[in-house]
């Protein structure tokens, strides 16, 4: 305490300015100025039917370099495709018309990002105007289903029956996932789909056609795998002497079971939906 | 202020007057920081004191605490095959949780206790009451300078301590570990954010934090029975009730900011 006056005011003074430098040090150096500088930019619309997990602020990248950022995510009223506003360096202001956005994912499990294919047209997208051509965001669930399922087709070519199973609430089961019968698969989900009259999901199974006994009085189940596990198809087999054929119904069905209505029917004894799947399976 | 606090049964109801006295102690020095400016040179010393002196012990923690981290999350990581995020992780861990806190828990440690004992021992040899008597207002020159001080302080030093735990974590990871550099480093700026990371991480919670702890700091001082025995014991309950004050506060700004 007892240090002359100048050599405490440059002490501070030595203190501020290292103190100063390290949060320019901070600012600069460990992180990207980029994301929050954006020099004059203009807007341009896409339309998507998917954006996946996209958000605000997602980089918009041309052949890979960052050129913009997601702006904004709305959902037009009545409309089913989210209208999504990029806001792009206007320095990139030759993105012919014909252009194709894409929703990326960076990696297996990275963020999303917007990616601009160009096309070939002679008229640039304006300020304001729209990108008509989108690709939306493919889950990656589809995608496996889609390479698992090819797989399985591959597996039994002309050798499965198709059979369909209407069910009111088929979760998240999608195209490819398996059939088991007593936890062995003996088929693959062929589609899945909404049925506009029923009102509920129409799924076609495709089960291999070495197992053709399977009585047709059986019962179709949309089962978990573990708690937070993929879905599929289980079959219960039934007691009727006919067996399934080719094109022919399941009657008896039993829905996904979703953990919040698990959760509700545990914790308040009974959850809305409760009647509405009570109804399952008898139409 | 120098007025002693009635003597409470409860614990409940003796914490309670505690915070209430401390927040009217708040008002006081608030009201204060226009007659303080004339002492602007007391400010600078205070400033020197609890902000340049402190810079050692913040430097050495901030190395030792992001080669540490480095290390540990470069075990874990490369279970996933993951390590090349594991400067990203220190980066966004140091700037959001452990730089502001760690940097305020030694700010309580190395500025706190000696403003409170500095002010209590000012108190126990009536160099208070002294100035009083020369008209010089106590509040004004002792306890505002240690407060502004504390507040331009604690910022500043979190700025050097977070600089400090990424240069360590990149000894340990780069140098020592083997990630690569421009890894270590392009994944590191992809998702540090400079808004949400360092102006509300580093910036505004160091700050919030620097005022809880000067303010105890010299709260503490202020009302501490003038014996050697009180000094002891407001020294240390600075130090406990900075440091709940900086986890507790920790949570409900990580919890609004995020």
């Amino acid at each position: 305490m007892s240090q002359p006056r100048s050599s405490y005011a440059v002490g501070t003074g030595l203190f501020i300015v290292l103190g100063f430098a390290a949060l320019a040090y901070l600012a600069t150096q460990t992180s990207s100025v980029a994301n929050v500088h954006q020099g004059d930019s203009y807007t341009v619309e896409a339309e998507f039917t998917n954006i996946g997990q996209l958000k605000e602020r997602a980089p918009v990248k041309i052949a890979g370099v960052r050129v913009g950022q997601v702006q904004s995510i709305t959902l037009a009223p009545g409309q089913d495709v989210a209208d999504v506003k990029l806001s792009i360096d206007r320095r990139y202001d030759h993105i012919p018309q014909d252009s194709v956005a894409t929703i990326f994912t960076s990696g297996l499990l990275g963020d999303q990002y917007v990616g601009i294919d160009y096309g070939t047209a002679k008229q640039v997208v304006a300020a304001g105007g729209t990108l008509a051509r989108t690709k939306s965001s493919e889950p990656l669930e589809e995608m496996l289903g889609k390479f698992f399922g090819a797989g399985g087709v591959v597996d039994n070519v002309g050798g499965s029956y198709a059979v369909k199973a209407d069910f009111t609430n088929v979760g998240t089961l999608s195209v490819g996932a398996p059939v088991k019968m007593a936890g062995v698969v003996i088929g693959r989900v062929q589609s899945v789909r909404a049925d506009p009259v029923k009102l509920n999901a129409q799924v076609v199974l495709a089960i291999d056609k070495r197992y053709d006994a399977i009585p047709d009085d059986s019962a179709a189940a949309v089962f978990t795998s573990g708690l937070i596990g993929s879905q599929y198809v289980a079959i219960q087999p039934g007691g009727s002497p006919d067996a399934l054929k080719n094109g022919d119904e399941m009657v008896l069905t039993q829905s996904a079971m979703q953990l919040e209505d698990l959760i509700g029917k545990f914790l308040v004894n009974g959850s809305p939906s409760d009647k509405k799947d009570a109804g399952d399976g008898k139409k | 202020m120098s007025a002693r606090m009635p003597p409470q049964r409860n614990v409940v109801t003796q914490s309670l007057a505690q915070i209430g006295a401390c927040g009217l102690f708040l008002l006081t020095l608030l009201a204060a920081i226009p007659r303080s400016f004339r002492y602007v040179r007391e400010t600078i010393r205070q400033l020197w004191f609890v902000g340049a002196m402190s810079l050692t012990i913040i430097m050495v923690c901030g190395l030792f605490v992001g080669m540490v981290l480095m290390l540990q999350l470069y075990h874990v990581l490369s279970i996933f095959g993951g390590t090349s995020a594991s400067g990203m992780v220190v980066a966004l861990s140091v700037y959001r949780e452990l730089g502001p806190v760690v940097t305020a828990l030694l700010f309580a440690g190395r500025a706190g206790t000696s403003i409170t004992a500095e002010i209590g021992l000012m108190r126990a040899t009536d160099q208070i009451s002294a100035m009083e008597m020369m008209a010089v207002d106590p509040i004004a020159y002792v306890a505002t300078p240690r407060f502004l001080a504390g507040l331009v302080a604690m910022p500043l030093l979190c700025c050097v301590f977070c600089a400090m735990a990424i240069f360590g974590g990149h000894l340990v990871g780069v140098t020592w570990l083997g990630i690569d550099n421009g890894t270590f480093w392009s994944n590191m700026t992809a998702v540090v954010d400079v808004h949400t990371d360092i102006v509300n991480g580093v910036l505004f919670k160091s700050l919030a934090f620097g005022a809880v702890v000067s303010l105890i700091a010299v709260f503490q001082g202020f009302t501490t029975p003038p014996t050697s025995e009180g000094v002891a014991y407001a020294t240390t309950r600075t130090v406990v009730a900075s440091s709940i004050a900086i986890l507790a506060l920790d949570f409900v700004l990580t919890a609004f900011l995020m």
